[in-house]
């Protein structure tokens, strides 16, 4: 037989084990539940960080002025978002902004990604800037630092052509040392020159026909050294003509090459001792217009029929133009011009042609003047400066890239860092 | 096309004449100057009458300039300096033209300029023809916006050099006189930096060259270039050291570059004229010299 | 065929230009006068208004009101100063504007045609004698590229005047003057087409414009 007692003890131990269960039960269900907002949350997490992919910025910014400019540009330099070395990268880009006055971003490139530098060309002098580099993603920016504020600044000197003031300070030296010993009487060397010989004989031959002279010294200004070298020209010529008292003609395309013509026409008239014999009719304006001027002139020597023309200076078109037509009237024709273009012409058309730089030679051997002797000298050691660069650099090129000598390339690169100035 | 036909017999004859002109050089007989030019005219001439086209190969130098022009994008803004006058006309007229017409077509902003006092009225006239195709008339483009002449300014290479700080300083009023700052399209176009490309088309100096000395290597401009034929030649050592991306030279370099855009124009209409006029001297030369070598063996 | 009185003017100005190549007669004098005069008039009235007028006188004076450049002024004395070369007694201050502009552009020289003409040129020579293509040698590049090395070395042993041209340096100069020629030569060929072309022109002009025969 069980005691009513024993019942209720086990009833009660029942009821515990019970409560005990549903507790656990409720326990465990709140837990799971709460397992349950977690992982969602970890999903809501998920998806919130799928729309704001987070990307590492930029960093290191470094805003510096462009060197040897006209205060015109700033260079900006970073290190890359480090998510932009991913094999997946989310980083689609990047954006630099300029700092405005009001403390706003002002976006003023979009640069793919990888870009680690970028140069602002409108900026100018007297403004501070400063700047910063956002990384973007497909949804997401992020910027880098600000950097700090840096004004453009102009160079006095460009050291990018440091080579081209040495280069231009060896010559120049040399011009002067030149100039100099010619000063001191010392007589400089220059080779002959085909041609000058001929100007005496074609002045005596425009003596014995009884016929003038005409001279053209360009269609240039008296800026342009072409016209210089075949004024200096006129002046020797005209040394000969005041000698034999023949008649010359020098119509000009500039009224200022006119100026110096008679002027030079007259110190030579002085020099060969007949002042009285010159005349300001020896040299006149035509026009300034190239094709008026040939037209001028060519009436100029269908009319007068001279027996010698001169074309010494810087010519263009019109160059076969007048010696055609001097070849027409039967004038003895000697030229000299440096325009290469109508060299061609004169060589063609005229008795005797100086070639590019020979009418500057022949001008210098012709006055003797030491400014003009020295600096044929001295551009003649620039001939040589440029002729062994080249032999040296044609056979280093040669050496470095037919037979991949790296010494040869070394050379090569030095020579082209000297005469590259860009 | 009686037309074609009668100076394509005359051309015939022609070609008989200089035989006959050579057969007269072998004998020792001299022919008069006069009748040499009056072939000349007849062989310039004649050809313009013909309705044939020779067959026209783009150069490498021609195919530059149109790599560069065609990597233009919509909007781009191009600087050209026309710098030649009416005698040059004939060779640089159509490369303007071609150009202008080209640009216009795929809306690139065109800024004109000129170094010799008649460029800018060269410009208006190529400005004029382009204007009259009818692709370009149906875009109604407006002065100012579209396209802009800035007129001529004396100074030559110091306005060159000039621009590379402030084209205003240069260019205070456009060819009608209305002030820089008041031109939609100059709006931002301080220098150089500013224009993507310059153009020039010229005839002697100031022109290309100076272009190169005073733009190119020291603004860092990017620069092609039409020249007449006698200028060209001085360019070639530019053309092969970088400094200007490709060269257009004389009548030649005209109807290639038209070829090249598919923009026909006179270039392209001479070019046959070029072709008898340059053979016609070559058989004179072969035969002056023929001449001169007899005349040596007589002697 | 042509209505315009323009057009007329520029066709028979241009018959009687060209009738100089028959002989030297009136029609060619009065239109040969006409050239002139009206192309000096022409350059007259460009300068005056381009230069005097646009230049000067608004740079300093600008018509919207704002300031002038004052820098001006120092070209506008230079300018009159020319004008006392009319004078013999006060002549020679005419001098010294030209002084200015001569050595202002011997300034502009020195850098720019130093850099492209010279130094630029010397470095784009130094290139390699032989040109290779992929595995082998591209004989038109090399023959291209010696024959350019040669004629630049040569050309300028020729324009070199301080040594007489005997010897080895002669023979080098003489290879020099015979690629100058062919260069000239080349140079001659270009130039007829240009002096071709502006005669076509003129014939189109002549046909086309006028008597309406070319269309």
């Amino acid at each position: 037989m069980v005691s009513t007692a024993n019942q209720g003890d086990r009833r009660c131990a029942t009821n515990l084990i019970r409560l005990l269960l549903v507790t656990f039960a409720v326990l465990l269900t709140f837990l799971h539940n709460r397992a349950l907002a977690d992982n969602s949350a970890v999903d809501t997490s998920s998806v919130v960080s799928a729309s704001i992919t987070p990307l590492a910025p930029p960093t290191s910014l470094v805003v510096s002025d462009h060197v040897y400019d006209n205060a015109e540009r700033l260079d900006l330099v970073w290190v890359p978002s480090i998510d932009d070395k991913l094999i997946a990268s989310k980083l689609i880009e990047y954006r630099v902004y300029r700092i405005t006055d009001s403390g706003d971003g002002q976006r003023i490139a979009v640069l793919p990604a990888g870009a680690n530098s970028f140069s602002d060309e409108n900026v100018e002098s007297g403004h501070q800037y400063s700047y910063y580099i956002t990384s973007v993603g497909a949804d997401s920016e992020f910027p880098s630092i600000s950097s700090e504020p840096i004004e453009p600044e102009r160079e006095w000197l460009n050291y990018h052509l440091i080579s081209l003031l040495l280069i231009c300070m060896i010559i120049g030296v040399a011009i002067t040392y030149f100039i100099e010993t010619a000063r001191r009487g010392k007589k400089l060397f220059i080779r002959r020159i085909a041609g000058l010989e001929a100007i005496d004989d074609a002045v005596g031959r425009a003596t014995e026909m009884g016929r003038p002279i005409l001279f053209i010294p360009g269609i240039q200004d008296m800026d342009d050294v072409g016209t210089v070298a075949g004024v200096t020209i006129l002046g020797r010529v005209c040394r000969v003509v005041a000698e034999f008292d023949t008649k010359i003609s020098v119509p000009t395309s500039r009224s200022l090459v006119m100026t110096a013509a008679r002027e030079t026409i007259k110190t030579a008239y002085q020099t060969a001792g007949r002042p009285d014999k010159y005349s300001d009719d020896m040299s006149n304006y035509i026009t300034d217009e190239q094709f008026g001027y040939v037209a001028a002139v060519n009436g100029i020597m269908v009319r007068e029929k001279p027996a010698t023309c001169f074309y010494m200076g810087t010519f263009y078109a019109e160059s076969l133009l007048l010696a055609e037509t001097g070849n027409s009237v039967g004038a003895i024709q000697i030229a000299g011009t440096s325009n290469p273009m109508q060299i061609p012409f004169f060589v063609v058309a005229c008795d005797f042609t100086l070639i590019g730089e020979e009418l500057f030679a022949a001008s210098a051997y012709l006055s003797s003047e030491p400014k003009q002797l020295g600096s044929l000298k001295g551009q003649d050691l620039g001939k040589a400066i440029a002729l062994t660069a080249i032999t040296i650099g044609v056979i280093a090129a040669t050496g470095s890239s037919a037979w991949h000598i790296g010494w040869m390339q070394d050379i090569l690169n030095a020579l082209e860092s000297i005469f590259l100035t860009r | 096309m009686m037309g074609h036909y009668i100076a394509l017999s005359l051309l015939a004859v022609l070609g008989l004449g200089m035989i006959f002109i050579f057969y007269l050089t072998v004998k020792g007989r001299t022919i008069e100057r006069r009748f040499v030019f009056l072939y000349i005219v007849f062989t310039v001439s004649l050809p313009l009458f013909v309705k044939m086209k020779p067959p026209i190969q783009v150069s490498p130098e021609v195919q530059q300039v149109v790599e560069t022009i065609t990597s233009l994008s919509p909007g781009a803004k191009v600087l050209i300096s026309c710098d030649f006058d009416p005698p040059s006309a004939p060779e640089l007229q159509p490369m303007l033209v071609a150009f202008t017409k080209y640009a216009l077509k795929h809306d690139l902003k065109l800024i004109f300029m000129g170094l010799w006092p008649l460029g800018p009225s060269q410009a208006n006239r190529g400005l004029r023809l382009a204007l009259a195709d009818t692709i370009i008339a149906a875009k109604n483009l407006t002065y100012g916006v579209d396209y802009v002449n800035l007129g001529f300014q004396s100074g030559n290479e110091f306005v060159i050099q000039a621009m590379g700080g402030s084209f205003k300083s240069m260019f205070p009023q456009d060819d009608r006189r209305i002030p820089y700052d008041s031109i939609p399209l100059l709006n931002g176009v301080v220098n150089y930096r500013q224009i993507d490309l310059v153009m020039n088309f010229s005839a002697g100096k100031p022109g290309t060259i100076e272009w190169i000395q005073n733009a190119v290597d020291r603004y860092q401009v990017k620069l092609s270039a039409g020249n007449t034929a006698v200028q060209a030649p001085q360019v070639y050592p530019y053309l092969r050291a970088g400094q200007v991306r490709g060269l257009m030279g004389g009548m030649s370099g005209a109807a290639e570059f038209e070829l090249a855009l598919n923009e026909k124009g006179k270039a392209s209409s001479f070019i046959l004229s070029q072709m008898f006029s340059h053979l016609a001297v070559m058989l004179f030369v072969i035969v002056g010299n023929v001449a001169w070598l007899m005349t040596r063996k007589k002697k | 065929m042509s209505t315009e009185f323009g057009v007329w003017v520029a066709a028979l100005m241009t018959i009687g230009l060209f009738s100089f190549l028959y002989k030297d007669n009136p029609f060619f004098k009065v239109c040969e006068a006409v050239f002139i005069g009206s192309s000096t008039g022409y350059w007259a009235v460009v300068y005056f208004f381009d230069n005097l007028q646009k230049k000067l006188w608004e740079g300093i004076f600008p018509p919207d009101g704002a300031v002038g450049d004052a820098w001006l002024w120092g070209g506008a004395i230079l300018g009159i100063l020319m004008l006392c070369r009319l004078s013999n007694k006060i002549g020679w201050i005419a001098r010294w504007p030209v002084s200015f502009i001569v050595g202002a552009t011997a300034g502009l020289y020195m850098i720019n045609y130093f850099v492209s003409s010279a130094m630029m040129q010397v470095a784009s020579t130094m290139q390699s004698l032989v040109v290779t293509n992929g595995g082998g040698i591209d004989w038109q590049a090399t023959i291209g590229s010696v024959v350019v090395a040669v004629a630049v070395v040569s050309g300028l042993i020729y324009f070199f005047f301080s040594k007489e041209h005997t010897g080895a340096f002669g023979g080098v100069a003489k290879v020099g003057i015979w690629f100058l020629m062919i260069t000239f030569g080349a140079s001659f060929g270009y130039t007829v087409m240009s002096r071709m072309s502006l005669l076509i022109g003129r014939m189109d002009y002549l046909f086309g414009d006028w008597l309406g025969m070319i269309r």
